[in-house]
């Protein structure tokens, strides 16, 4: 008797555990939503979302855009996200040639231009996001801040430059996209590129493990100059009074859209389809806009509905052509080839 | 009320106990003798069945047992290290064969001071077992065992974890606790003299054979081979021809000529037969040199050993090497001496092939 | 054969069939019980593992070597497998040179506060890994307490050293692994019979020969143990590679960036990555037996420490001792300061301009602040208790039995020692993501059993070999004295072998149940939304850029570990008092 009761008991366990797997919570319907985006910026969507759509219940995972791709592939049998908001349009491109997302046509399908969105509607995007140089604003002023992306490689900054490790980063790789792709567009190959690489290896004092640790180096002064996002930035600043502002480059920046989703298989594609139509209506849009500085996708949004500071910023932006497929076909190579030729060879 | 039946056990191609027949009255004292890995150990694990005979049967009041876990033989056991449970006080565990054996709740303190007075430890029931000395413990694990008051009690060398003085006071308690109670018992040791001590019979095994059953004295003295006669007590052997045999006396000729009677013992001892003569010490005379020389081995002693009551004398002599004996003062180291048998029944003959190993 | 009716003589023969059969009975119960113990271990410990094995031979649905050419062409790759070995056999020196001296310092001299600083000489145990790295950030990083307070102390312009490379990843590895060598040396030492140095002594053996020639290789065992223990998870470390290695490539950096970059290739690469370093664990693992075979010394010790007389030494000693320890500490108090740090008020001051209690506050009231609390105490529980009734299971037919697989078996329960946390959740992640029930196959990812899967399987061989020891040390004849009784199966299980195997037990399986609390490598890549733990709740406030509520979980954390290691040092202590009698 005893020995079979000491067995039984791993076995129970994982059963006990498999039913507890399938048991709800509180009668509302669970939205499970992955997403990059930030606790302020999805905590304010979940409250906004919730008051209009009481019977759901939002539950936002909150990782990095790469961890959501891995997530969704590796879940595709047994998909437990819903949405997935918040990734370059690279990824869902890949996402969608993976069949890993669902199509939907939200009522606002049509104000969004179509190289911002996927012909079969199996994403959209909601913000473009400029690719901007960080500094940290007590030490250096306005003035001295680079002002273009050659600027940064100025013999003054040397060993003042900080880098988000451009692998594990979607902001990152897009901006190494567009130097490469700039200098394949150029010069027909990459060697351009990689040299200017090279020479902001050379610059380069650590390449930081996450966001946040970038910001406390930044802000602490072990550093003084980054490559980053520009809503992240402002939304750093509202939260933390930071001392950190940026530039964006003269010479042009990528506009990385940034989209939304509904997952193929998603377990509540209902209350996706409501969370997708309320993040890009004009609510959503303007709920991003004036509070956490995201610039909207849409065409159709009056100027004048939103705030002074991001217009400026669009007036400032001169968007970078991309070649987006090449860039999606050759990127992972390119990176893979930067992380073991370049990355720390110019004694950074 | 117990009886083996060719019992046997095999661990893989190593045979531990061959063949076993033994009988074991009502309120009797068994003991299973021999030197270590002879099989007694496992014999008893048999009985108590804690191993399972690979063949033969093991009959308890005539109920075949062979095939019964422990806990439902009835068997009691007392273990060379006490293996009382360390995290239960003396009370519980004497308690723990009544609780498991399912006896009323309140009938447990009164049987469990019972056997605590048996062993002559009344009141120690709050005690933690490791408060007790050695001898102490051991006569916990002998209370526990008798509490549930099984109709067999194994006891594996459960004397032997004592000090000398100890083993031998014990050993006679042990006796009459286990006589007056009428329980009947089985005992291993591997020591002879605890062996005598304590009990009414003796089996004595080598290499999982059963060499001889039977009472003390019948063993010590009309060992039925060379190896019996060898383990219990000292024995010199000789090499022999026997010259003359005559009903259970023959007599057997010594190199050097010289003649001795010995008695037969069973073995198929013809005149012209080459054998092997068994010598107790305390069986053999020795008498200083220029006596009567008139059958009797002449010697010189090599060895002398002062035992208090006794004395060895390792004698030297041309049929072979001879322990005596005898007073403290009878010779000295050098001497030559001479030897004669003290009793005709003492010297036995062996055959000359038999080991005479120990 | 026929039993009914066979003659008298041949009766012993017929007996011996039914003998025959009741112990094929009896051997054929542990059969069936050592089957399905077996299977459990095949399926969740081999078996996912063999689909990590397929990915690394398979590319776009074909059947290829290609990625291991890959591996063994790139000089980035190769210089990888290179750095994690090397950095690992660093690790172990490292650490034994630390741990080793500093169990001899608590056990052979003696001070005031003795008892005290030897307990908290093992403090970075109770360092969750994640919150670890965090606090060497805030001590030692450019602009940390102690690297700022030597910058102003020496009127330095720049900071004096950068916490960055190899040596930045043996300080943490060295910080977080000596605790193994110093634990298990201690133990041995206790165990030590003093007899046997002063029988060295008494044959003219000096004082330093008694230690290389007498001591330490009897001390052998336990210093072989600690150095697997170390070489396993400094080869499965990436934390401290990661944050502080500055591009410095090891394995399991390597298979992160290959599992990012995501093409077919750099999965299929990911995979032979992961399959290169369970197999470098698995070949330490086996030098290390092999080394070790014919070297368990079984101390006939009695455990009695040898005489201490106070001297000038153990002046000395106390005084090192105490120092240590305030360095062993730093992390911990660093960690409590900066829990005290609301969000936002600290930029560049040197200490932090305001504490207050606001992020424990939250940390209990928020229920969504709550919640990965209420996650990992639960899941941590359920994988502990499933482990303890495994670990019972394999334990006593590993020590009680014989059967068939029992080597099998052995090498399994403590396989997941050499697996590292990153390719275990890899290995689940493929294996549970589809649904074949005829291949063993349920879709797990997702659900809330996989968490407590994988913290299940992780501690198997920490909670197994507790259980191994504890029936080791048990007498097999308690346990005949109980059947001798009348005790049945159960019985004997519940009344006289739990009780005495529990406290052994429960200390293995109070240190799994704080190692799955805390544990983050195979957490973050298999967490819902509703199974969320700690250790990714953590992470998830660093990336809100709010270190005061990362740091509250983590000093929660390190309580609820002293807590539970405080009641694990008194099952031992217990334990010990109740065997040394007997």
């Amino acid at each position: 008797m005893g020995r079979r009761f000491a067995v039984g008991r791993p076995l129970i366990a994982v059963l006990a555990l498999a039913a507890a797997a399938c048991t709800g919570g509180d009668g509302r319907t669970p939205l499970v939503v992955y997403s990059p985006h930030g606790r302020e910026l999805l905590t304010a969507f979940e409250q906004r979302f919730e008051a209009a759509h009481p019977d759901v219940d939002v539950q936002w995972v909150d990782m990095g855009s790469q961890e959501v791709l891995d997530r969704v592939r590796s879940e595709k049998a047994n998909p437990q996200a819903d949405v997935w908001w918040g990734a370059p349009a690279e990824m869902f491109t890949a996402a969608a040639s993976e069949g890993l997302l669902e199509p939907f046509a939200p009522t606002w399908a049509a104000a969004v231009p179509a190289e911002m969105k996927d012909p079969r509607g199996l994403w959209y995007g909601t913000y473009e996001t400029p690719e901007v140089i960080a500094y940290n604003s007590k030490v250096v002023t306005a003035a001295e801040a680079p002002k273009d992306w050659d600027d940064v490689l100025d013999p003054k900054w040397k060993g003042k430059v900080l880098i988000r490790d451009p692998l594990a980063s979607g902001t990152m790789r897009t901006i190494w996209g567009m130097i490469l792709d700039r200098s394949v567009r150029e010069t027909g190959d990459t060697a351009q590129g990689m040299a200017w690489l090279r020479r902001l290896d050379a610059q380069t004092k650590e390449y930081v493990l996450n966001p946040t640790l970038l910001y406390q180096k930044l802000a602490r002064e072990e550093g003084l100059i980054t490559l980053w996002d520009m809503p992240d930035i402002e939304a750093l600043q509202a939260k933390t009074k930071l001392p950190i502002d940026y530039t964006i480059p003269t010479s042009g920046t990528p506009l990385v859209v940034d989209g939304i989703a509904i997952v193929n298989g998603a377990p509540h594609a209902a209350a996706a389809r409501q969370f997708v139509e309320y993040v890009g209506g004009m609510k959503g849009i303007l709920l991003a806009a004036r509070e956490f500085m995201r610039l909207p996708a849409r065409t159709d949004i009056p100027p004048d509905s939103l705030p002074e500071r991001l217009r400026w910023a669009q007036a400032q932006i001169r968007p970078e052509p991309l070649d987006w497929a090449r860039l999606q076909q050759q990127l992972p190579g390119w990176m893979r080839w930067w992380d073991e030729h370049v990355r720390g060879r110019s004694g950074g | 009320m117990l009886r083996l039946e060719g019992l046997e056990k095999r661990f893989g191609d190593v045979v531990a106990v061959s063949d076993l027949w033994l009988d074991v009255g009502r309120g009797e004292l068994l003991t299973l003798l021999g030197p270590s890995g002879c099989g007694k150990t496992t014999t008893l694990r048999m009985i108590a069945g804690f191993e399972t005979a690979t063949a033969g049967r093991v009959l308890l009041d005539g109920r075949d047992v062979t095939t019964l876990p422990p806990q439902r033989r009835g068997t009691g056991m007392v273990f060379q290290n006490y293996a009382l449970f360390p995290h239960l006080d003396v009370h519980e565990n004497v308690a723990f064969g009544l609780k498991a054996q399912g006896v009323p709740r309140a009938d447990i303190p009164r049987r469990v001071e019972r056997a605590l007075e048996l062993v002559d430890l009344p009141g120690y029931g709050s005690r933690k077992v490791q408060q007790l000395s050695g001898g102490q413990q051991q006569r916990v694990a002998l209370a526990r065992a008798l509490a549930p008051e099984p109709p067999v009690l194994l006891l594996d060398e459960p004397l032997s974890n004592l000090d000398a003085a100890l083993r031998e006071r014990t050993r006679s308690e042990l006796r009459a606790l286990l006589k007056s109670l009428g329980i009947t018992s089985i005992f291993v040791t591997h020591d002879q003299e605890e062996a005598f001590a304590l009990s009414d019979r003796v089996a004595l095994l080598r290499a999982g054979r059963l060499q001889q059953v039977g009472t003390p004295e019948e063993l010590y003295l009309e060992p039925a081979n060379a190896f019996v006669a060898s383990f219990l007590g000292r024995a010199s052997f000789l090499p022999a021809r026997v010259v003359a045999a005559e009903g259970e006396i023959v007599v057997c000729e010594l190199s050097g000529g010289v003649r001795w009677p010995a008695a037969r013992g069973g073995v198929d001892a013809r005149p012209g037969a080459e054998v092997r003569l068994m010598l107790r010490p305390e069986a053999i005379a020795l008498t200083a040199d220029g006596a009567d020389g008139a059958g009797s081995l002449p010697g010189r002693v090599t060895e002398r050993q002062f035992g208090g009551a006794t004395t060895l004398y390792r004698v030297e002599t041309p049929a072979g090497e001879v322990l005596v004996q005898a007073g403290a003062r009878a010779a000295a180291q050098g001497d030559t001496v001479r030897l004669h048998p003290a009793d005709a029944s003492a010297p036995r003959v062996y055959p000359a092939t038999e080991p005479p190993s120990r | 054969m026929a039993p009914d009716t066979a003659p008298s003589a041949e009766a012993a023969r017929t007996a011996s069939g039914t003998g025959a059969e009741r112990s094929r009975r009896r051997s054929s119960r542990t059969a069936v019980l050592a089957a399905v113990v077996l299977a459990l271990l095949l399926w969740l410990v081999l078996y996912p593992n063999l689909y990590v094995l397929a990915d690394s031979l398979r590319m776009s649905g074909r059947w290829t070597l290609a990625a291991y050419a890959r591996f063994v062409r790139s000089p980035s790759e190769l210089g990888a497998l290179w750095n994690s070995i090397w950095i690992s056999l660093a690790s172990v020196a490292l650490s034994g040179l630390v741990g080793v001296p500093l169990a001899f310092l608590f056990t052979r001299f003696d001070f005031p506060g003795r008892r005290l600083l030897a307990a908290l000489a093992a403090v970075p145990v109770l360092l969750p890994p994640l919150v670890g790295v965090i606090a060497f950030l805030f001590l030692y990083g450019e602009t940390g307490f102690i690297t700022r307070g030597v910058q102003l102390l020496l009127g330095l312009r720049a900071p004096p050293w950068r916490l960055n490379g190899p040596a930045a990843i043996l300080l943490v590895h060295t910080y977080t692994m000596y605790v193994y060598f110093y634990m298990f040396t201690s133990a041995a030492l206790a165990r030590l019979d003093p007899a046997q140095a002063q029988a060295a002594r008494a044959l003219g053996a000096s004082g330093p020969t008694v230690l290389r020639r007498v001591t330490l290789p009897l001390l052998f065992p336990a210093i072989g143990g600690a150095a697997l223990l170390v070489f396993m998870t400094s080869m499965g470390s990436f934390s401290a590679p990661y944050v502080f290695g500055g591009g410095f490539r090891v394995l399991t950096t390597q298979i992160f960036v290959s599992k990012l970059n995501g093409t077919p290739e750099d999965l299929a690469l990911a995979a032979v990555e992961a399959v290169v370093l369970a197999a470098t664990s698995l070949l330490f693992l086996g030098l290390l037996e092999r080394l070790e075979r014919g070297r368990a010394y079984t101390g006939a010790g009695k455990g009695i420490a040898p005489v201490r007389r106070r001297g000038a030494a153990d002046v000395g000693a106390g005084v090192v001792a105490f120092l240590v320890v305030l360095v062993l500490v730093l992390p911990h108090l660093t960690v409590a300061l900066v829990s005290l740090v609301p969000i936002g008020t600290w930029t560049t001051e040197l200490f932090p301009p305001r504490l207050s209690l606001v992020n424990y506050r939250l940390m209990f009231t928020e229920p969504a602040r709550l919640r990965p609390i209420l996650n990992s105490l639960s899941m941590a529980t359920t994988a502990t208790l499933a482990n303890v009734a495994l670990a019972v299971a394999a334990a006593w037919l590993i020590v009680r039995r014989s059967f068939r697989g029992k080597g099998l078996m052995s090498a399994l329960v403590v396989l997941p020692w050499a697996l590292p946390g990153t390719v275990l959740a890899l290995a689940l992640a493929t294996t549970f993501s589809v649904h074949a029930p005829w291949l063993g196959r349920f879709v797990l990812v997702g659900t809330a059993a996989i968490l407590p899967l994988a913290y299940f399987i992780r501690d198997i061989p920490l909670v197994t070999r507790a259980a191994l020891t504890s029936f080791r040390q048990l007498d097999p004849a308690v346990e005949e004295a109980a059947a001798s009784l009348g005790a049945g199966p159960a019985r004997t299980l519940g009344r006289v072998v739990l009780p005495l195997v529990l406290p052994g037990l429960l200390a293995g399986a109070l240190l799994a149940f704080v190692t799955a609390l805390g544990e983050f490598v195979a957490s973050i890549l298999l967490y819902t939304h509703a199974t969320r733990p700690i250790s990714v709740e953590i992470l998830s406030q660093l990336r809100a850029f709010d270190f005061g509520a990362a740091a509250a979980y983590a000093v929660l954390l390190i309580v609820v570990m002293a807590i539970v290691f405080g009641i694990g040092q008194m099952a031992a202590a217990d334990d010990a008092v109740r065997r040394g009698g007997g």
